[in-house]
């Protein structure tokens, strides 16, 4: 059996006096597609800023790829995300004062990666922005700036990738081409895809489909 | 291909290296440093400042020391009181090289109804030795011809007298050669009393002006044959003539006086300019924490891309070294431009430079000056930084972060420890230094405890029912009010202003007050002993009712001190403390049979009347402790180049305040009344019927004619001399302070700008809910009176508490500060305070709802 890349065992969050997640069991096998869905506040990106070392669980265990978080402090959690983990945001959180291009190069160059203006400009092609590697986040459409996005995640070839309502800041139109962009691109890496989302349709796109509610998992389907 | 691609050894690294921080930090640096402009503006001020005070002070310092031969006339200076110098000592200075022997003194020009006192200059053939005298005509000479004299305009002017005209001085008349253009020697000649008048070398003999007892000196000067060491050259000469009571100079301190005075000075402007950049500090820290809030998202997107949070304090710290790098370069540069104005604004007072000047040292201290302030005032907000959480992309809010001390306390206290270093190591007066770091420490820390109290009280106050007073008195204690810090910054350079102007004012008020009652209102010099009686006839037929008081007057050096037997000798001394300064060249000598006037005995006895046992001397108490005498111990002087010595009968309070004359050591009358002198003289004109003294008309002119060899001094044209510099010190101070206030002004526009959002925010929602835009102002005018209101309660105590002690427990001045002027002071500073306010808060008035609530 291959090893998981994702490893929890009832995981929680609580934070103040409130119980965020209340024991989650979830693995996750190299190269699946999982959709985790659930109406607002049933925990989906608590859980992703776990499953990212974002956020330090108050309980249970958690292991991603290969590393057990629940040990690691906040910087050993941040230098594990190093080239194994791409993150793309709702709402893009490209560096304002960045170009495309410098963007896209900064994980890879926090990961020590030589040529990584190259890469970053090969990325960027491959997700139709070659043209626009001079340009500002302020410069670019709401489209073109989630491309970026998921060209940085990308760049350094995660084994993971995390996707957090990635088409939630666009148009139906825009958005369904980023999902198509997305999905083509970790099929030519050959990543694992976690996405959370609300959107049944973008969640029939999965192999695997975890529902959350009030802070648990509802249901786990694979299809 | 995987993730693995990236080596394992890579992905470990437990922090990037510089190089790529560097990459990182560049690119998400804007080059118009937006965000970090409040860093660059209060660096800039304070760095320019620093840089302009440095380059200046060292250019005048340099002009000094590199015109040291011409200020001092040759490579060797040496001046004697009474007497010419001896066929021995001639002989000496001839064997060094080529000799100028002139002569200077006080002395009366006449001229029709004119009377001036004249600071007399007898000049030799050999005279200049160095550079040449410049007259007004355009002609370069050196001594006059005899029966001409060459005059300072300012002789000419009060005499009332051109070229080509006579005029007299001792009864014997001269014939005005030139007008002096550029004298090359003058400001080594010291501080004197009236204009300098240029004369021949046989002048002061022939007009009975250098008869024995008379207080001349004899000036030698000597350009040396070879070159050779001036220092050595100088203490051969006083070991070789040890009771000549020889002030020697040499060409590497040719006026010591004036170096002294811009080492002090220049001193002094650099604490207030370092005081100014600490305030730029407050506006530094500021300006990087507010930064670095606005950067919180970004922050967290390089914690979730992988950056630690020492990838994070090295890329923000390059990111701030760079704006520090550009605001310093731009201060530096700033100051080295100004220099030249400022030089020039000195004018003709001492010697600078010409041009722009780069000072290394000079720039590299204001550079290092401001490097520590950034180091100490951005220290605890980087570490902040390191410590913003990834997971604030996931949450709007996340709790405030406390201050990680364990990272910012090494930095603060060496930066701290160093800026401390730095000014001692550098100080012309150690203690004055530590005095003034001590008081300016204790000064901000006073500032913002009050600021911090004030807060807390604005909070505690009665909530005002007027909603838009109520807004105005919100907005000094809301969360992240940055009152504490304004009422800091601001009420530093506030106190400052108040501090000068009532020092400035009560020491202007005492010159021209106080001083003129206390102090005679003339000096008389070189009055005959043996007409003592005809000068008081003199005075009270021309002033009667003036009070004459007459006391022998003589020069001499003290040359040993100390038990008998075991005497110091003072050529021996390494260095002369500055309260021992009566050991230093030739000091006034006189005798008496009872104690004199304003003076009390604090140990010993006074000799009987008729004294003639071994001669006996009376010592100031204050020369006594700093030299550490004692009863019966043994005293030398030189008088007249004769070794005398008396023991110690007694010790005197001095009441230096009486400004009349006063001797540190005043001897028992067989001491010295054998020796050739004249008296001197104070003269104290009665008061008038309407409370002032007037000068009678006819007194100079009758005590000239009847005393032509006597030198009389005025006090009012000294006390006038007085005013002026202490006004230009003043303007000194002042354009330093002036950059203090400035710094805070910055800090208080950078502290708007940094809650322009929010208090955009609060004016749209006052303008929904429909407040005028005139009722706006009015709540910004309200918040920032109050705070002006508040600095004026803070900054007016506390500056004239200060100035208070200085004037009253430093100087020993009486406090008469002239208030309107301190108020109006002050209201200048808050007026520009306010004005800058409400200037930076335009764009808060003039933001429009409908737009603001649209992009919410």
């Amino acid at each position: 059996m291959t090893t998981p890349v994702i490893s929890a065992r009832a995981l929680t969050l609580t934070l103040g006096q409130t119980e965020i997640l209340k024991g989650i069991d979830l693995e996750v096998a190299p190269g699946e597609t999982v959709a985790l869905l659930g109406p607002s506040g049933s925990g989906k990106s608590s859980l992703m800023a776990l499953l990212t070392g974002i956020e330090r669980a108050s309980g249970g265990r958690l292991a991603v790829a290969g590393s057990d978080f629940a040990d690691l402090s906040e910087d050993a959690l941040a230098r594990a995300r190093r080239g194994r983990i791409g993150i793309v945001l709702q709402a893009f959180h490209l560096l304002p004062t960045m170009t495309a291009l410098e963007n896209v190069a900064t994980p890879l160059e926090l990961a020590g990666q030589p040529d990584a203006r190259n890469r970053a400009a090969e990325e960027l092609a491959a997700v139709g922005l070659g043209h626009r590697l001079a340009h500002y986040p302020a410069q670019l459409s709401g489209g073109e700036q989630q491309r970026v996005a998921i060209a940085r995640a990308l760049a350094p070839r995660p084994p993971l990738i995390f996707a957090d309502e990635p088409t939630g800041n666009l148009d139906a139109a825009t958005g369904a081409a980023i999902i198509d962009l997305l999905f083509a691109r970790r099929e030519a890496t050959g990543a694992t895809l976690v996405i959370i989302t609300h959107d049944p349709d973008l969640a029939q796109r999965c192999g695997r489909i975890v529902t959350l509610a009030d802070g648990r998992i509802a249901s786990d389907v694979r299809r | 291909m995987s993730g693995d691609s990236l080596s394992a050894a890579a992905l470990q690294r437990r922090t990037i290296s510089w190089g790529t921080a560097w990459r990182i930090a560049r690119a998400d640096l804007s080059w118009r440093f937006r965000g970090l402009r409040l860093l660059l503006a209060c660096l800039f001020l304070g760095v320019a400042a620093l840089a302009a005070i440095g380059t200046l002070t060292g250019s005048i310092q340099r002009e000094l020391d590199s015109r040291g031969r011409l200020i001092l006339g040759g490579d060797l200076g040496l001046e004697v009181w009474q007497r010419d110098l001896t066929g021995p000592e001639l002989r000496a200075l001839a064997a060094l090289g080529k000799v100028s022997i002139g002569t200077r003194m006080q002395a009366m020009a006449t001229a029709g109804e004119a009377t001036v006192p004249v600071q007399l200059k007898a000049v030799d053939g050999n005279w200049p030795l160095v550079g040449r005298l410049r007259l007004a005509d355009g002609r370069t000479v050196g001594a006059p011809p005899p029966g001409e004299a060459w005059l300072a305009e300012g002789a000419a002017e009060r005499l009332g007298v051109a070229p080509g005209q006579r005029f007299a001085i001792a009864g014997r008349l001269l014939t005005v050669g030139g007008i002096i253009a550029d004298e090359p020697d003058r400001l080594g000649e010291g501080f004197g009393w009236g204009v300098p008048v240029i004369v021949d070398a046989e002048f002061p003999g022939n007009a009975g002006l250098t008869q024995t007892g008379s207080q001349f000196r004899t000036r030698a000067r000597i350009a040396f044959a070879t070159e050779q060491d001036p220092a050595a050259a100088a203490d051969r000469l006083k070991h070789r003539f040890p009771a000549s009571g020889f002030a020697l100079r040499t060409r590497d301190k040719a006026a010591p006086g004036a170096e002294n005075f811009v080492a002090r000075m220049g001193q002094f402007l650099i604490l207030v300019g370092l005081a100014a950049l600490v305030i730029a500090g407050i506006g530094i820290g500021l300006g990087v924490a507010s930064w670095l809030e606005g950067r919180r998202a970004s922050i967290a997107t390089l914690k979730v891309l992988g950056a630690t949070s020492a990838d994070i304090a090295r890329i923000t710290l390059l990111q701030v070294a760079a704006a520090s790098l550009a605001g310093i370069v731009a201060g530096l540069a700033a100051g080295v431009l100004a220099t030249p104005l400022l030089a020039a604004a000195l004018g003709s007072l001492i010697p600078v430079s010409p041009g722009f000047v780069i000072d290394a040292p000079a720039l590299a201290m204001a550079a290092t000056y401001g490097l520590l302030v950034v180091l100490v005032f951005t220290a605890p907000p980087l570490a902040r930084a390191r410590a913003f959480p990834a997971m604030a992309l996931m949450r709007a809010r996340i709790s405030p972060l406390a201050l990680p001390w364990r990272h910012a306390l090494l930095p603060v206290a060496a930066g701290l420890a160093a800026i401390a270093a730095l000014a001692l190591a550098t100080a012309a007066q150690p203690w004055v230094t530590l005095g003034f770091l001590g008081g300016a420490a204790a000064a901000l820390a006073l500032l913002a405890l009050t600021g911090k109290g004030l807060r807390r009280l604005a909070a505690r106050l009665p909530r005002p029912r007027g909603a838009l007073l109520r807004t105005a008195m919100a907005n000094l204690h809301r969360p992240g009010s940055q009152v504490p810090a304004l009422v800091t910054a601001l009420g530093f350079g506030l106190s400052a202003f108040v501090l000068l102007a009532a020092v400035q004012t009560s020491m202007s008020a005492n010159i021209a007050a106080r001083v003129p009652q206390r102090a005679p209102d003339f000096f008389v010099l070189d009055i005959p002993r043996d007409r003592a009686g005809e000068f008081r006839a003199a005075v009270a037929a021309t002033a009667p009712g003036a009070q004459v008081r007459m006391v022998p007057n003589l020069r001499g050096a003290i040359l040993a001190y100390g038990p008998p037997g075991l005497m110091t000798r003072v050529a021996d001394l390494p260095k002369i403390a500055d309260n021992a300064w009566a050991l230093r060249g030739e000091r006034g000598l006189t005798y008496a049979d009872s104690v004199p006037e304003g003076n009390r005995l604090t140990a010993g006895r006074w000799w009987p009347q008729g004294y003639a046992g071994p001669p006996l001397v009376s010592v100031d108490e204050r020369l006594a402790d700093a030299i550490g005498l004692h009863l019966g111990d043994r005293l030398a002087v030189s008088v007249l180049g004769v070794e005398r010595e008396a023991t110690i009968a007694s010790f005197r309070r001095i009441d230096w305040d009486s400004l009349g004359f006063n001797y540190v050591l005043v001897f028992s009358p067989n001491m010295l009344a054998d020796a050739p002198h004249n008296l001197a003289a104070t003269i104290d004109l009665p008061l008038g019927a309407d409370g002032t003294k007037h000068r009678p008309p006819g007194l100079l002119r009758a005590l000239v004619r009847a005393f032509p060899a006597a030198s009389v001094i005025e006090t009012g044209p000294i006390l006038r001399d007085a005013r002026d510099l202490l006004n230009q010190v003043s303007l000194a101070v002042l354009a330093a302070a002036g950059v203090a206030v400035l710094a805070g002004i910055a800090v208080l526009v950078g502290a708007i700008a940094a809650a322009r959002a929010a208090r955009i925010y609060e004016t749209v929602i006052l303008r929904v809910l429909g407040a005028s835009r005139r009722q706006v102002l009015l709540v910004l005018l309200g918040e920032f009176g109050f705070l002006a209101l508040l600095l004026a309660l803070i900054a007016l105590p506390l500056g004239s508490a200060v100035g208070w002690w200085i004037v009253v427990r430093l100087f020993e001045f009486d406090w008469l500060p002239n208030w309107p002027r301190v108020l109006a002071v002050l209201a200048g500073g808050l007026a520009l305070v306010l004005g800058f306010a409400m200037a930076a808060s335009l764009p808060v008035l003039r933001a429009r709802p409908a737009q603001v609530l649209r992009e919410l």
